[in-house]
């Protein structure tokens, strides 16, 4: 395909322009209680065309390759409709071409593994789930992988090839009393092969265990509170409430957000190191090349409480006059890369699970990521469980736990953090505009933070 | 040969889905021009039932022996298909076709971009606007081995207004958009009118007051009350018994004034068609009449399993959009719809007198959304105090339980319908017994 790429290329008007064209080699496999839902394992194919007229973009979608050089042509024919428009002209920062293949030998490639077997691994998940109590009255399993094998190439030389490997497991039950309906899930992601979703059985009791027990759990009592944030809890946090707003595209034409957001300023304690980083062995966020084919950069977003670091596209490192970092990502091929996250977390610190929790004299330790949102400042997320903190010790389980905050508050509000790190990549995804799941992983150590609003009844 | 023949001869039965998406995106940011977009989406899903073992495969492309051997390795290692293929009739076709949608060209979009930035801007030049517009069509066909074809093509026009005011120590994000089938139904200057209302009100951050004040929700708002029912009237969560209205048709479970219809056949509504993506004719189902339970909505497996009738609910596609063929069909909305009362969004602010205004949320779905529980950070939302908007409120959660609240806290239902979520229909709603927690 490279020769017709550059072809292409070489014949297109814009004054720069990219062809990515993608192909997904997935199966999934779905349960809810005693039904399969999907049972799948099929391939699809398509590309996306971007071309720079004038400062502006025009993108074409398609599903046949062979009209390449007809949608750079319509491209660039978009960006020229939008680019007498403009009067702030988009440019990128300069990347030097590169021409390399990222494609990775799967251990246990999950694509040599018979559909069958992937259904009794998660019918095997299922029947656990469902046989653990006669309160657990419905459940969901879901094993999603994928191979995602992409061709990238653009007009300044850059040509290259790479194959990206995720698996999802989700291991969801529901438990029911007179009226109550409860759930809980353990949701496995991970960059790898078909092991990632072997050996889960505790993890799928440990869903259906904490199910019943939410039955039985309090409500939590709406209030400000001292939190402990689990790793995974914490990890989410970073991500939704200021990951988010640390993505440079949002601050492209946003003069007083760029203020706020000054290299330099403190955000939080000395103690405070936020990582964004595009290669771990193994974990779902990785990016080794952004869909821009700019390679990969450690970024601090925060170093010791101070802003010192933002994720950058080539257009929003121009604009900046920062380097491009490799965060550039696109969910599919139907999709153009906008600024997105990779791998995100914040570093250990020094501080004991025990030491956390001491001193505190009413507080709420919360466990678990059931989801988040954010706007800018903004933000919330819930916990899928909590336990009460009396005097300095975990009490009794709460549920209903859904938190929120002012994110530049909160982070001055992180108290203490944790010396028990660990990265967590979920079933789930982030999303952002109209593009998601993105693959993405957080990470934490246990962290306190004290006012942190709880909402509850 | 076709697909569908080929199939049969591995196959008793076989069913082709095939969409064809067709739009132009403009993407204004910052108050200026980015991108255009022009995609051109083929995609397919075929269900094939094999020794009465159902098998799904989907593609993107032009891959028809890939899907198809992929829809019979599926099927080998599949369950008994509960159901079978419908024979496809085209009945009474519903209006979702406006011709002058297709002829809207980039330039158009990017005028009413602009237009919305101008206005914003002249009377808020801090405003930082960020504008969305698409319009297309969606090309449907189904074809299975009962008999018969059903096509459809259905247009689709949106616009999205992001407004940022950020000041120090305060960041006022606010976002309105409609989407529609018909050119006539995307008014700009009314979407405009709304964003320029909504940053007048919030201009100033007041304090919310706290415990169980009256709440009242814009259409916008009130999906935070009609996201739980999505699920809970589905027949799916019927028949996995995680409904809480399961086994309550007759019942009196919500408030009398409280009447819900699941519209498929409304001419020219954003989620109308006249079939499902199961080929089962829409229809105008009503969910809840004057507080009683009616129906649940089902799509072929949850009608078999319940055995009950299929209602021409199986969609391809999440709850609020997305998807599409790559996800087999499950039990979904159309158009829901509230029946309105009396009253503009004003006269409800009056009738309340004091209390808060939930324009907009965070997080929604979060929490137990089974149970009916909802708690969200309230992302747009206002103070009302002696019958007049007192300002914006900020750091402030609702929570509460949809059952509860549409049974025992249903003060008034307003007159003034909106289209949100390009699936909804809905007037404002004043209802009591939501818990408010703010710093």
């Amino acid at each position: 395909m490279e020769a017709e790429l550059q072809e292409a290329l070489r014949r297109c008007s814009a004054d720069y322009a990219e062809v990515r064209w993608e192909e997904l080699e997935r199966s999934r496999v779905a349960f809810q209680r005693d039904q399969l839902m999907t049972l799948e394992r099929s391939r699809e194919a398509g590309g996306i065309v971007r071309a720079l007229v004038g400062g502006a973009w025009g993108i074409a979608v398609f599903t046949d390759p062979d009209e390449i050089p007809q949608k750079l042509s319509e491209a660039a024919r978009l960006a020229r409709a939008a680019a007498h428009k403009v009067s702030d002209p988009i440019r990128l920062a300069e990347v030097p071409p590169v021409q390399d293949k990222f494609l990775p030998q799967l251990e246990n490639d999950f694509r040599e593994v018979p559909l069958e077997e992937k259904r009794k691994l998660a019918e095997a998940y299922n029947r656990l789930i469902l046989g653990f109590s006669p309160e657990i009255v419905s459940s969901s399993v879901r094993y999603t992988d994928a191979l995602r094998h992409v061709i990238y190439a653009n007009t300044e030389g850059t040509y290259l090839e790479q194959a990206i490997p995720d698996v999802t497991v989700l291991l969801l039950a529901v438990a029911r009393r007179n009226g109550d309906v409860q759930q809980a899930f353990e949701s496995i992601g991970e960059a790898g092969g078909y092991e990632i979703a072997q050996g889960l059985e505790e993890r799928a009791e440990a869903a259906a265990r904490r199910a019943v027990d939410l039955l039985s759990a309090k409500p939590v009592k709406g209030g400000r509170y001292t939190v402990v944030l689990d790793q995974e809890l914490a990890g989410v946090f970073i991500h939704e409430a200021f990951g988010h707003i640390c993505e440079a595209d949002f601050l492209l034409k946003n003069e007083p957000m760029r203020k706020v957001m000054q290299l330099g300023r403190r955000f939080g304690v000395e103690q405070l190191n936020v990582v964004e980083e595009g290669y771990i062995p193994g974990r779902r966020g990785n990016a080794p090349y952004d869909d821009e084919g700019v390679p990969r950069r450690k970024v601090y977003l925060i170093k010791e409480g101070v802003l010192s670091g933002l994720m950058h596209s080539r257009a929003t490192a121009a604009k900046t006059g920062m380097e491009p970092t490799g965060n550039a990502r696109a969910v599919s091929w139907e999709h153009e890369p906008i600024v997105r996250m990779r791998n995100t977390y914040i570093e250990p610190g020094e501080a004991s699970f025990e030491e956390l929790i001491s001193g505190i004299d009413h507080g709420i330790y919360a466990k678990g990521a059931f989801g988040g949102q954010t706007e800018f400042e903004q933000f919330t997320f819930s916990a899928q469980y909590a336990y009460e903190i009396k005097g300095g010790e975990l009490g009794e389980m709460l549920r209903d736990v859904v938190l929120t905050g002012n994110v530049f508050d909160t982070l001055r509000n992180i108290e203490a953090i944790g010396n028990d790190f660990q990265l967590k990549g979920g079933a789930g995804g982030c999303g952002k505009e109209d593009q998601s799941p993105l693959p993405v992983t957080d990470g934490a150590p246990h962290v306190r933070v004290r006012d942190v609003i709880i909402g509850g009844r | 040969m076709g697909i569908l023949e080929r199939a049969t001869q591995a196959a008793e039965s076989a069913e082709l889905y095939e969409e064809l998406r067709s739009t132009v995106d403009v993407t204004f940011r910052g108050g200026e021009i980015e991108k255009v977009a022009s995609r051109e989406i083929l995609g397919r899903a075929l269900r094939v039932i094999v020794d009465g073992r159902l098998g799904f495969a989907s593609t993107a492309g032009e891959d028809e022996e890939g899907l198809l051997q992929a829809a019979l390795a599926s099927a080998r290692h599949g369950d008994p298909a509960p159901f079978k293929f419908p024979k496809l009739s085209p009945g009474e076709e519903v209006e979702v076709l406006d011709e002058e949608v297709l002829g809207i060209s980039p330039d158009e979009l990017i005028s009413w971009g602009e237009e919305a930035v101008r206005a914003i801007r002249e009377e808020f030049p801090d405003v930082i606007v960020d504008v969305s517009l698409s319009r297309g069509t969606l090309k449907v066909r189904i074809e299975n081995t009962s008999g018969g074809e059903l096509t459809e093509r259905r247009s689709l026009l949106s616009m999205g207004i992001e407004a940022q005011w950020i000041r120090e120590g305060d960041i006022y994000l606010l976002w309105v958009g409609r989407t529609v089938r018909r050119r006539a139904d995307l008014v700009p200057e009314e979407l405009i009118a709304e964003a320029l209302k909504y940053l007048r009100w919030g201009e100033h951050v007041v304090p919310a007051p706290q415990g169980k004040p009256p709440v009242l929700f814009t259409p916008k708002g009130t999906v935070v009350l009609f996201l739980p029912l999505m699920v809970g009237f589905s027949g799916l969560s019927v028949v996995m018994g995680t409904s809480p209205l399961k086994g309550r048709i007759g019942e009196q479970a919500f408030d009398r004034k409280f009447t819900l219809v699941d519209e498929g056949r409304l001419p020219y509504g954003p989620s109308s068609r006249s079939f499902d993506d199961e080929g089962v004719p829409t229809s105008r189902l009503p969910l809840a009449e004057e507080g009683v339970v009616k129906n649940f909505f089902f799509d072929l497996r949850a009608a078999a399993l319940a055995d009950a009738d299929p209602t021409g609910s199986g969609i391809r596609g999440g709850m609020l959009g997305g998807g599409g063929f790559r996800t087999p069909p499950s039990p979904n909305v159309r158009n829901i719809v509230i029946q309105p009362g009396e009253g503009s969004l004003e006269d409800l602010i009056a009738e309340m007198r004091e209390g808060i205004i939930v324009a907009d949320v965070l997080g929604l779905g979060q929490g137990n959304i089974q149970s009916g529980a909802f708690s969200n950070n309230v992302g747009v939302g206002f103070v009302v105090k002696d019958g007049k908007v007192k300002g914006r409120l900020k750091n402030t959660m609702i929570a509460g339980n949809v059952y509860e609240v549409l049974k025992d806290g249903l003060k008034a239902i307003g007159g003034a319908p909106e289209w949100v979520y390009g699936t909804a229909y809905v007037p404002p709603i004043l209802a009591e017994g939501v818990s408010v927690v703010t710093r």
